[in-house]
């Protein structure tokens, strides 16, 4: 009954499980043989058996993985926070730091843990919920159900959510979502109140806690560039449009990133190496992209709804206003019916190796992401990114060279979301169909060349291509200048700079420094909150730099994997969640710089029901300023029929 | 960057090792030194080779090293942080600008110039052998500490508590980030290979205190200030630092037992010959095991062995049993 040992600890739990195998054993046969001698009749024999063949009830003892401080500060403080939460109600904890990818690899691939926290990529519309929690996923690999969540009430919200009719149209705002004023309501309703419904029965199940949402907050040079903040950092735009002040700035944009990642892979669909998808926005492009309202100050594609007149906040880009699907790649899309989505490309791209982008590449993409053993084996391999936005994709044709139609079997605003993914050039990627090898190794099935290389150089045809890389010291990507942005004509932000630098550097106050002494334009990772007071107050003596501050999309979170009891049990994960004040780890963990949440989705998206009212309202701390309430959290415990021993330990079968 | 803070480092340690030469070596060691250099060159080059190549090794090691421990996965830090529990806090909490900026120039500054100092004043001796025990404990300490770092994974206080252990080396003086992340990598902190380093040389220096009495306590006070820094900058955790003290334990003394017990020199004499007696005989067969990386010692060793054959016997003659304090007189 005992869990394998997750690897954090595994001569606690090992030990555990030995004593009570080695009590259990020698207590039975101790039993046993005196049963023997002194008991002669049968119904008393049958009592003993009874008595002794009933399994011990061991004390809850768990793992929560997560990663270093290192890149990522906030995590290990959630983890320790979580944690003495949980040894306060009498579990027995273990905290497993991994590094960025060892994590992903145990959470993403190999679902080996028992809680884990850290960050989640989130998106900018809820339709990432489908794959996320639908238990269809839940087998796969990357941000697909790593939960294990197999719920089929759930299933069905979210079914009803991905097909709801929303609002139609080509580009335009069709999300304007909750806002009152808003012509579109009426048609949004449906799919409104399907992705409310979804939300709500998420909050209530808690497959993951959400926590908090930080603010990003970035540094940049404003004497070398202008344009900052035109774009969201967080995306492609950010970096793509800036206009250079100087020669040097229009030689090279030299970005600092604390996470060594981008210089060690470059593969989009790697499960452990990608996460916010900014390198593979510069070296891929897709059929179209999402754009924040904020960046249309520089942007004039598309038909555009008014921007929102109530936007309160200081900054440019306000979580309230909506983000919508500009033409990218593709020159222009058509909904012919209901479930047929004509594509046009645009004349004469190209990838970095000169091969020309068809439709053919479109195509091989879709099909590619879905199984990247293309069929060959039986047991399908797809890739651990990009899985909701395929899945919506029933079927892509080839028109002809430059035009296609995609078959699709959701609402339309969920297809649109379908062509936001890289586009893969057909003869790179069809070689990585095999099965990876290694000489005396037994290799995952599942495991294609495809999701395992490392990708160096990328081809993609993006406007940046790859220029060369120094392991956890730099990439660096040159301007492609074939790129259509660069055509006459057309009127999308285009790379500016030759040469576009990602440098690494691990901690931000380093990464700060080389920004303030003139040796980086702007930090690409957002800054630990913990520096963020001290940027602001040198803000005024550093006249050069200036403060970017965005919305982020993305959120903290501790996920449950509910393959395992007790973690599948949803009362369980209620209660747990309700030992944590997320107002309260806010203020200590974040300084301020994140928001509190009940759900995850961006604030527009966000039903009054589950709208954060100073305390969680589906799961409110058993509490006050973030001291935990432990007689009202045991009991919150025993109410959820778990049952605690003479000694407080919190006892469950597992 | 990078070469700022090197440039600034050379600088400093540079001018702290010529002011100690005044105040450890003297005129007359200096003068003999003049005459003798040769010779006790030639006597520290196997060693020193060998030296090179485990750095050199070291550098490639590091590299891959992780790739390896990850794949072992034998993770230490939560049973580390179990047991020695807030120790960690309790140091830092008599936190001072002074006693930060105190720590963090020994972490750097005062470290580097405790490993490069006693080569200097042990090259400055007629008798050698201090100087080869210090290189052969200086590569033992790398070779151990770097087998230990492929099998064992632990992340250092910093990354387990960054809110209450600052990490405030890297915080107060960021550059030095730069630096350091070039030798280190985040998983490797059991043992502490600066603790180890430099309770090595405050061991060798206590077996030369007869020499350098005034060395030996600088070097203490050093080592302990070093294994402080560690902990207190929110690097290791105190069983790193005992970790690293043991290690350092165990190379002295192993540098102590292998030091004179082949002679390189000899060897290549008796090839020579080609009439080895039985006493080199041994030393020919045990050699290609204590030296992973034979062919750049010998390599090295001939050249300097045809300028002047003849002192080559006398040369690794005393070595043997000799004691560092009869030298001096």
């Amino acid at each position: 009954m005992s869990d394998p040992a997750p690897s954090a600890s595994p001569e606690h739990h090992a030990h555990a499980s030995d004593d009570a195998a080695r009590s259990g054993l020698s207590r039975r046969s101790m039993l046993a043989a005196t049963a023997g001698l002194t008991v002669s009749m049968s119904g008393c024999i049958r009592e003993v058996r009874s008595i002794v063949n009933r399994d011990e009830v061991e004390q809850l003892s768990l793992t929560i993985s997560t990663v270093p401080a290192d890149g990522d500060r906030e995590s290990i403080q959630l983890a320790r926070a979580v944690g003495s939460a949980l040894e306060s109600v009498g579990v027995d904890i273990a905290i497993d730091m991994l590094s960025h990818e060892e994590f992903r690899r145990a959470i993403l691939v190999n679902h080996d843990f028992d809680l884990y926290v850290g960050p989640h990529p989130g998106d900018t519309t809820p339709d990432f919920l489908y794959e996320l929690l639908h238990s269809r996923f839940a087998e796969e690999a990357g941000w697909q159900n790593p939960f294990g969540l197999t719920n089929l009430a759930i299933d069905d919200r979210l079914d009803a959510q991905r097909v709801a009719a929303g609002g139609t149209g080509n580009g335009g705002g069709e999300e304007d979502g909750t806002d009152t004023t808003n012509e579109n309501e009426n048609e949004n309703n449906d799919r409104e109140d399907a992705i409310t419904a979804t939300l709500e029965s998420v909050a209530r199940e808690q497959p993951f806690i959400p926590i908090c949402r930080p603010t990003e907050i970035r540094l940049a040079r404003s004497d070398r560039y202008e344009g900052w903040g035109d774009g969201h950092p967080a995306t492609r735009f950010g970096y793509l449009g800036l206009e250079p002040q100087s020669e040097s700035a229009a030689a090279e944009l030299r970005t600092v990133n604390t996470d060594a990642r981008p210089s060690q892979n470059l593969n989009p669909l790697s499960a452990e190496y990608r996460e916010r998808n900014i390198v593979v926005g510069l070296l891929y492009d897709s059929l179209a992209v999402v754009r924040w309202r904020g960046d249309e100050s520089t942007v004039a594609g598309g038909e555009q709804a008014d921007a929102d007149t109530d936007t309160d906040t200081d900054s440019d880009l306000d979580p309230d206003s909506a983000t919508d699907i500009t033409p990218w790649l593709a020159a222009d899309w058509e909904w012919t019916d209901e479930e047929t989505l004509h594509v046009t490309l645009r004349e004469d791209c190209e990838f970095h190796d000169g091969t020309s982008l068809t439709a053919e590449d479109v195509a091989f993409t879709y099909e590619f992401l879905a199984d990247t053993t293309r069929g060959s084996r039986r047991f399908s391999a797809p890739t651990p990114h990009y899985r909701g936005q395929v899945a919506a994709i029933d079927d892509v044709t080839e028109v002809s060279e430059t035009e296609l139609e995609f078959t699709v079997a959701t609402s339309q605003p969920v297809a649109e979301r379908a062509l936001a993914v890289p586009i893969l050039p057909k003869h790179i990627w069809d070689e990585r169909t095999d099965q990876a090898s290694l000489r005396g190794v037994t290799v995952a099935e599942g495991t294609t060349e495809a999701l395992v290389t490392d990708n160096v150089p990328a081809i993609g045809s993006g406007p940046y291509q790859f220029g060369n890389r120094t392991d956890r010291e730099h990439l660096t990507l040159a301007r492609f200048d074939e790129h259509f942005t660069r055509r006459s004509g057309v009127d999308l932000p285009k790379p500016t700079s030759e040469r576009l630098r990602i440098q690494i550097d691990p901690r931000s106050t380093s990464a700060i420094e080389l920004v303030e002494s003139d040796s980086a334009d702007v930090t690409l990772s957002t800054l630990e909150s913990y520096v963020v007071d001290d940027v602001f107050e040198d803000d005024g003596e550093v006249p050069e730099t200036t403060i970017l501050e965005s919305p982020s999309w993305s959120f903290y979170h501790v996920g449950f994997n509910a393959r395992k009891a007790p973690f599948s049990n949803p009362r369980f994960r209620r209660v747990v969640a309700q030992l944590l004040d997320k107002e309260h780890l806010v203020e200590e963990v974040f300084h301020g710089y994140a928001e509190p949440i009940a759900t995850p989705v961006v604030e527009q998206w966000v039903p009054d029901s589950l709208a954060w009212n100073g305390n969680d309202p589906e799961t409110p701390f058993l509490g006050t300023d973030g001291d935990l309430d432990v007689a009202a959290a045991r009991e919150a415990f025993e109410e959820a029929g778990l049952r605690y021993d003479d000694d407080g330990n919190l006892r469950v079968r597992h | 960057m990078l070469t700022q803070v090197l440039l600034q480092l050379t600088v400093v340690v540079t001018l702290m090792v010529l002011v100690s030469i005044a105040v450890f070596v003297g005129r007359y060691r200096l003068r003999d030194t003049r005459l003798e250099w040769r010779a006790r060159v030639r006597a520290a080059a196997p060693v020193t080779a060998l030296l090179a190549a485990v750095l050199l090794f070291n550098s490639v090691a590091r590299q891959y090293g992780p790739d390896v421990s990850w794949m072992i996965h034998w993770n230490l830090t939560w049973p580390i942080y179990d047991v020695e529990g807030e120790f960690i806090l309790w140091l830092q909490s008599f936190e001072a600008p002074a006693i930060t900026a105190y720590f963090s120039f020994i972490y750097i500054y005062g470290y580097v110039f405790l490993l490069v100092f006693p080569v200097i004043a042990y090259f400055a001796l007629s008798n050698t052998r201090p100087l080869r025990e210090l290189l052969t404990a200086y590569t033992l300490n790398y070779v151990l500490g770097l087998g230990i770092y492929v099998f064992i994974v632990a992340y250092g206080p910093r990354n387990m508590m960054p809110e209450l252990v600052d990490a405030l080396l890297y915080d107060t003086y960021p550059q030095y980030q730069h630096l350091t992340r070039q030798v280190n990598r985040n998983t490797n902190v059991f043992p502490s290979l600066h603790t180890s380093l430099a309770a090595t040389v405050t061991f060798l220096a206590f077996r030369t205190r007869a020499i350098y009495p005034k060395w030996f306590l600088l070097a203490t006070g050093l080592g302990v200030s070093v294994a402080i820094s560690t902990m207190y900058l929110g690097i290791h955790w105190a069983i790193d630092v005992a970790a690293g003290i043991v290690l350092a334990y165990i190379c002295v003394a192993l540098a102590g037992f292998l030091v004179g017990r082949w002679s390189v020199t000899a060897w290549v004499a008796s090839l020579r010959d080609s009439n080895p007696s039985p006493s080199t005989s041994t030393g020919t067969d045990t050699n290609p095991d204590t030296d992973p990386n034979p062919g750049s010692s010998s390599g090295s060793e001939p050249k300097a062995d045809a300028g002047t054959p003849d002192t080559t016997p006398s040369e690794s003659e005393p070595e043997t049993g000799s004691d560092p304090e009869p030298e001096r007189a």
